[in-house]
């Protein structure tokens, strides 16, 4: 009722972003090596085991986030990005443990149950909008927290699974955290790429069609519920390919590690990484993920830093950190 | 312990949390309705308000209505200036409002943790002695909250149904537009809305300081119940939110004294997931959008 109204601000401030792809269509080619090249660090930093740690935690966040903003960009807000997660973890690990599968069967069950789920849950939460669908994706989260912790045996209740056994890809076991970053690494670009090609596609143009303004893509013969169901699909397949990578990494999952605050930890990502853009997700993935773990000593200093940076950005850059380089380079394209 | 007993003290505790869960509800509407903002902060704004009584009553050894006094004034002062320095840029702007106010809830929960520890703080009970009302047994301290509940929900019908503040927010609520073109000073009544509604939760959180303990973690399950409440009664109806809460706090007694507590909490959440999706506007709220 109110909706239509409301939303106006941002999806002006998106159609002003979504003008970019078009423009500077070619900026991709000059991206990807820049990307590669960025993956080719932390090998070299392969002497100090806690940098490539990070790195693989950055690696499954741009997994994670990329399918966030798969699904913000139809214009839907989820709240329970973290209980897919959860699923693909919890599907992936009781796979591997219970019934011994080799781990990429382990991770393609984790991912199959996440969209499974999303396709059930999303076949009657996806007509609700805006706040009612945030609100609804909030409850579904906190109500898969707890089925986890009443789970019993098969999820572990409030202790987890512990003793997963490692990642292993062609009988090759990835025990070591370079092994595994190599995975995790291949894993994100290609989450990337997949997201980049997607929105080269009139299927893509046609997600952002639906995110920026539903009653016109609906008016140009674009289904709106047809398009927000493959974004959630999509979208919580890839948060459960990052939870089953997730769980084989650490070998421990528990009901807390898809609360709503990791949820909510990956909205953050998103909005100061920038929605509407491929590059969002990495950039905020980049900067969000190494900040708790290199100040843990003051980590209320740096949730209050966090959350000043949310509401900076918000007000002054609503496109996000990568909306800095669109405003360059906006600027420069106006003094052609 | 008959059966009829068990019910009639789960009834009664029920009504009195549900009273509760009603101060929170209301002023969560009222935010929503003036900003049309999803307020995240609401829950860290009743575990401020935990705080300040208990400071009030500890430190400055104050009696316990002036704290509960104290604690709404300076909420509603906070309130305000937060809303004009903070949200000011995001008023109905659903989406960023809402992140905005994630923001919040995070910069006032770490404070309350950098100024007074993680460790939870108990503070002397109001009064002492318990009130039997036929077999159930009904502890002072509770009808105390009662009592205040009372007096507060009274108070706020007072002023939005009959000053000249109160008519001018809820003519707000029903349509901005038309407010501001009746000469209303909008730019007043955002503040004013989001004062009035964070207060509400702060005396809620003053007034169960002295039953329950006080931290900086306690505000998460409140907001819940307040999500909970205004789901089910609809969001932006202050009836539907009176009825929802009292609903909620009943069902939750009762459910507790005849289950596991998780186990009613799923039934809970599997209810509000179906309301939404068949009835999102509420239990009162008039159907379709």
């Amino acid at each position: 009722m109110h909706n239509a109204s409301t939303m106006q601000p941002i999806t002006g401030a998106k159609a002003s972003a979504q003008a970019r792809p078009a423009t500077h269509g070619g900026s991709w080619k000059a991206w990807i090596p820049a990307l590669l090249a960025l993956f080719a660090i932390p090998p070299l930093l392969a002497g100090n085991p806690f940098y490539v740690h990070l790195a693989v935690l950055i690696c499954i966040n741009i997994i994670f986030v990329n399918g966030l903003s798969l699904i913000s960009r139809t214009g839907q807000l989820s709240f329970c990005h973290a209980a897919f997660m959860g699923m693909g973890a919890f599907a992936a690990v009781i796979c591997s443990t219970r019934l011994h599968t080799p781990f990429a069967v382990s991770v393609l069950a984790g991912v199959g149950v996440a969209t499974v789920a999303a396709w059930l849950l999303g076949a009657v939460i996806l007509r609700l909008q805006g706040v009612y669908f945030v609100l609804v994706t909030f409850c579904f989260g906190e109500l898969f927290r707890l089925v986890l912790l009443e789970g019993g045996d098969l999820t572990g209740g409030a202790n987890g699974i512990a003793n997963i056994p490692p990642a292993s890809i062609f009988g090759v076991a990835l025990d070591s955290k370079l092994s595994f970053y190599f995975l995790a690494a291949a894993c994100a670009f290609a989450s990337t790429v997949l997201l980049v090609a997607l929105f080269k596609t009139p299927r893509g143009h046609s997600l952002d069609a639906v995110g920026d303004n539903p009653e016109l893509a609906e008016a140009s013969g674009i289904g709106i519920q047809g398009s927000q169901m493959f974004a959630f699909l999509l979208g919580s397949a890839m948060a459960g390919f990052a939870g089953a990578l997730l769980a084989h990494y650490l070998g421990f999952v528990s009901p807390e590690s898809f609360s709503q605050h990791v949820s909510v930890a990956a909205i953050i990502m998103l909005v100061i990484g920038g929605r509407g853009s491929v590059l969002g997700p990495i950039l905020g993935a980049l900067i969000m993920t190494p900040l708790p773990e290199l100040f843990r000593s003051a980590i209320e200093t740096q949730n209050i830093l966090y959350g000043i940076t949310l509401i900076l950005v918000l007000k002054f850059l609503p496109m996000g950190l990568v909306g800095i380089a669109a405003r360059l380079r906006g600027g420069k394209g106006g003094a052609r | 312990m008959d059966f009829t007993f068990l019910l009639g003290q789960a009834l009664t505790n029920g009504l009195i949390i549900g009273l509760l869960y009603l101060l929170m509800a209301i002023g969560f509407t009222l935010v929503f309705g003036v900003m049309r903002v999803v307020n995240f902060a609401h829950g860290e704004f009743y575990m401020l308000g935990a705080f300040s009584a208990y400071v009030c009553v500890t430190k400055l050894q104050l009696p316990f209505l002036a704290a509960v006094l104290a604690t709404f004034a300076l909420t509603l002062v906070a309130g305000w200036v937060i809303e004009v320095v903070v949200l000011k840029g995001f008023r109905g702007d659903e989406l960023n409002g809402m992140i905005a106010t994630i923001g919040l809830a995070m910069i006032l929960q770490n404070g309350a943790l950098m100024v007074f520890g993680p460790d939870p703080q108990s503070m002397p009970a109001v009064a002492e002695g318990v009130v039997s009302l036929g077999p159930v047994m009904l502890p002072m301290s509770r009808l105390y909250v009662v009592a205040f509940s009372l007096a507060v929900l009274a108070l706020l019908y007072g002023f939005l149904m009959h000053s000249r503040g109160g008519r001018a927010l809820r003519a707000v609520v029903q349509d901005i537009e038309i407010a501001n073109a009746q000469g209303i000073r909008s730019q007043f009544m955002y503040p004013l809305g989001f004062g009035i509604g964070v207060a509400l939760a702060a005396v809620a959180g003053a007034l169960m300081a002295p039953v329950f303990s006080v931290s900086p973690s306690i505000g998460s399950t409140p907001l819940l119940k307040a999500f909970i409440v205004v789901i089910l009664g609809g969001l932006g109806s202050i009836p539907g939110a009176a009825l929802a809460a009292l609903l909620l706090g009943v069902f939750e007694s009762v459910a507790n004294t005849f289950m596991s507590s998780s186990f009613s909490d799923m039934l809970l959440f599997g209810f509000v997931i179906l309301m939404l999706i068949f009835r999102p506007s509420g239990l009162l709220g008039k159907a379709g959008r």
